[in-house]
């Protein structure tokens, strides 16, 4: 399967690949070889972990590493993985075989992906990628909501448009079979064309967030279409299918599921069921509210390290720095406190505290982490004390430095913490490649799901103000 | 004799354990309640308002120092009452409906009690009936209204709506706060006045009520 990928502004491409569905077996961190790709045209630099790992002859016949990708141009590359359809994740894909052609659509609030399937291999054939057009109206899901409120239907309109266009491409002509799509509550409500009110307030819930059909003459692509049930309060389908691809309703054992962004989304299993809650971060992780902060694509610094007792950033792309992203900021964070620049309480020795050429840490973006960490830790800590095993789904989780997140107490020291890919999409192609089950299983998993409304817990208060300490937390 | 000065400390430092003990030796000695909380607790309130103006205390020193200062204030409230003691004002305060966000709530209302304020605390989630409720049960000075989410802003503005129909609206100074709330949105929804953080509401509340009787 060939892959045609064009630079987005403010992207990696590494990013755009597994937003595409690339799996990054050790997280992306260059380490295990296991996302290789093939460059069919265009340039892919071969940068110092891609020559640890490809042979010389395999560089030439144009292997790269998907998750060290850097491009300024256009690039085709061919997906090793999907043409052997063997994934990472542990079981694979069944394939209940039919005929035709469906698509598979993981709809963020920041991205959107469409894979096409051919539904009785189930390889998956072609792929469209973009940001969501609605991130005009607001970047988060609140201030969408509040969008979609003043102005009824107009969000609702963008969406489907934008994917009608997409799908037009995906499909090239053919009929469709089936199209599915997963997202948060909010993104569910937006592209079904529902009230937004009960997502304004508390409690927070909708009577309407179940799965929502459509027959093909609603939509833009004249095909059945499904969007998957919410989870409960603001969790959406993108953790219900982030369930199915992690196996998470099957395993009996103490595992968690665990999607960091603007909103933090948990979910875990344990032998009495499957307990699920979200918790608002505010957008530090996105390099929101942060002086110098920005996403992560060129010029970002998303690593920082320790060299001669000093702080030393890496920057994406190896071009001169514009700013910090997500991952930097934790790093930088964890690195400060190493050197003792930074104090556990917050507090920076020297403020602001200079980076690299033109891009400084203030103390305020400090606060802005500690308010988006503390929110995330006390949510682990309300709801997977119990855990063994967290997966992190969504895109900032899949580029976090695990050390660092755990040098500052955003992920606890005594678990076992892995990257989950884009864990959503994986589980919405599983879901169309099984239709006769499907129903049954998501009914299942919405059976044994209990929300839990954090706010609501005194004992949340509390846990959040404690979890704004930068220190290394432990469950047990 | 009690070293009062560790009273000033313990706050400032958010030890509550100290705070507790120093007090009772205090009050066990003969001292002043009123004198313990004008002369020592408000001056170290007033300073962790000021640390954190300037970005050197943050949100969890914050609740740390109120929570110091409400343990000796419980021991406090009491012998105040039994005094006759006026308090400086009345403060109905909430997080308003649809809103479960209490922690700038909660900070914002020790502080007003450190300040000398008698603070009623309704919780989170207040529907505009409850705050008129107990205004007019409490004869409060002033209600202070407080939301976390952009979403629930409005409801703020359908409150003070409320108090108008109630004809309660020129019986109290309406103040209000929150992250997203801005002073322009204070203005435009008819509030008398925006606090950007808990000593800024301290200091709004102390004007309001020295407006009214000077």
């Amino acid at each position: 399967m060939k892959l045609t990928l064009r630079p987005i502004p403010g992207r990696r491409l590494a990013e755009q690949l597994r937003e595409a569905g690339v799996e990054f077996p050790c997280g992306g961190e260059g380490i295990c070889g296991g996302c290789r790709v093939r460059v069919v045209s265009g340039q892919i630099p071969a940068s110092g972990p891609m020559r640890l790992l490809l042979t010389e002859a395999e560089l030439r016949e144009g292997w790269r590493l998907a998750c060290m990708a850097e491009a300024a141009g256009p690039v085709t590359v061919e997906v090793e993985q999907w043409s052997a359809r063997v994934l990472t994740d542990e079981t694979g894909t069944a394939v209940e075989p039919r005929r035709g052609r469906g698509v598979a659509i993981d709809l963020g609030t920041t991205t959107l992906v469409a894979q096409r399937v051919h539904l009785e291999t189930g390889e998956i054939e072609a792929v469209e990628t973009a940001l969501n057009a609605q991130a005009r109206f607001g970047a988060d899901v609140m201030s969408r909501i509040q969008y979609e409120l003043r102005h009824p239907g107009e969000l609702t309109r963008v969406i489907r448009e934008q994917l009608g266009a997409m799908l037009r491409r995906l499909a090239a002509g053919q009929p469709l079979a089936e199209v599915l799509l997963a997202g948060n509550t909010a993104m569910h409500h937006l592209f079904c064309g529902l009230d937004v009110t009960p997502l304004a307030g508390v409690p927070f819930l909708s009577p309407h967030s179940g799965a929502r059909r459509f027959p093909p003459e609603q939509m833009p692509w004249r095909a059945p279409t499904l969007f998957l049930p919410c989870l409960g309060g603001f969790v959406g389908s993108d953790l219900l299918a982030g369930v199915v691809a992690t196996r998470l309703d099957r395993k009996p054992d103490q595992q968690g599921l665990f999607d960091i962004g603007t909103n933090g989304e948990i979910v875990v299993a344990s032998r009495k069921g499957l307990r699920c809650a979200s918790t608002a971060a505010g957008p530090a992780f996105e390099g929101g509210r942060i002086r110098h902060g920005m996403r992560a694509c060129e010029g970002a610094i998303d690593a920082v390290h320790i060299e001669n007792g000093r702080l030393a950033a890496h920057v994406i792309g190896e071009a001169a720095p514009r700013g910090i992203c997500g991952s930097g900021l934790v790093d930088a964070a964890a690195k400060a406190l190493d050197l003792g620049l930074l104090l556990p309480n917050g507090r920076l020795i020297q403020n602001p505290l200079p980076l690299a050429d033109g891009v400084e840490l203030t103390q305020s973006d400090i606060r802005q982490l500690q308010l988006a960490k503390g929110a995330m830790a006390a949510g682990l800590k309300m709801l997977a004390r119990e855990a063994s095993r967290l997966r992190l789904a969504g895109a900032f989780g899949n580029y976090l430095h695990l050390g660092s997140a755990r040098r500052i107490g955003l992920l606890p020291e005594d678990v076992e913490v892995e990257p989950a890919g884009n864990a959503a999409l994986r589980g919405v192609r599983m879901l169309l490649l099984q239709p006769s089950s499907r129903e049954e299983r998501i009914g299942r998993i919405l059976a044994m799901t209990e929300h839990v409304e954090l706010a609501a817990d005194p004992a949340f208060q509390d846990l959040f103000a404690e979890s704004m300490r930068l220190e290394p937390f432990r469950f047990r | 004799m009690a070293d009062l000065q560790k009273l000033y400390d313990a706050v400032l430092n958010g030890d509550q354990k100290s705070a507790v003990s120093i007090t009772k030796e205090a009050l066990d000695e003969g001292c002043d309640p009123m004198e313990l909380i004008t002369k020592y607790m408000v001056p170290a309130m007033d300073e962790v308002g000021r640390r954190f103006e300037c970005e050197e205390y943050f949100v969890p020193e914050l609740l740390l120092s109120a929570r110091a200062m409400k343990g000796a204030l419980e021991l406090l409230r009491p012998l105040l009452a039994a005094s006759g003691a006026q308090p400086a004002g009345r403060v109905v305060i909430g997080t308003v409906k649809g809103d479960l966000h209490d922690i700038g709530k909660n900070l914002v209302a020790s502080m007003l009690e450190g300040g000398g304020f008698e603070v009623i605390d309704l919780g989170a989630d207040v529907a505009p009936e409850r705050f008129i409720e107990a205004v007019q049960e409490k004869k409060a000075d002033i209600v202070a209204l407080s939301a976390l989410l952009t979403v629930t802003m409005p409801a703020m503005r359908r409150t003070i709506e409320a108090f108008e129909k109630a004809g309660i609206r020129d019986r109290v100074k309406v103040m209000v706060g929150g992250a997203p709330v801005t002073p322009q949105f204070a203005r435009e929804i008819g509030a008398d006045g925006y606090g950007e953080n808990a000593t800024a509401a301290v200091a709004l509340a102390r004007q309001f009520v020295q407006a009214a009787h000077p």
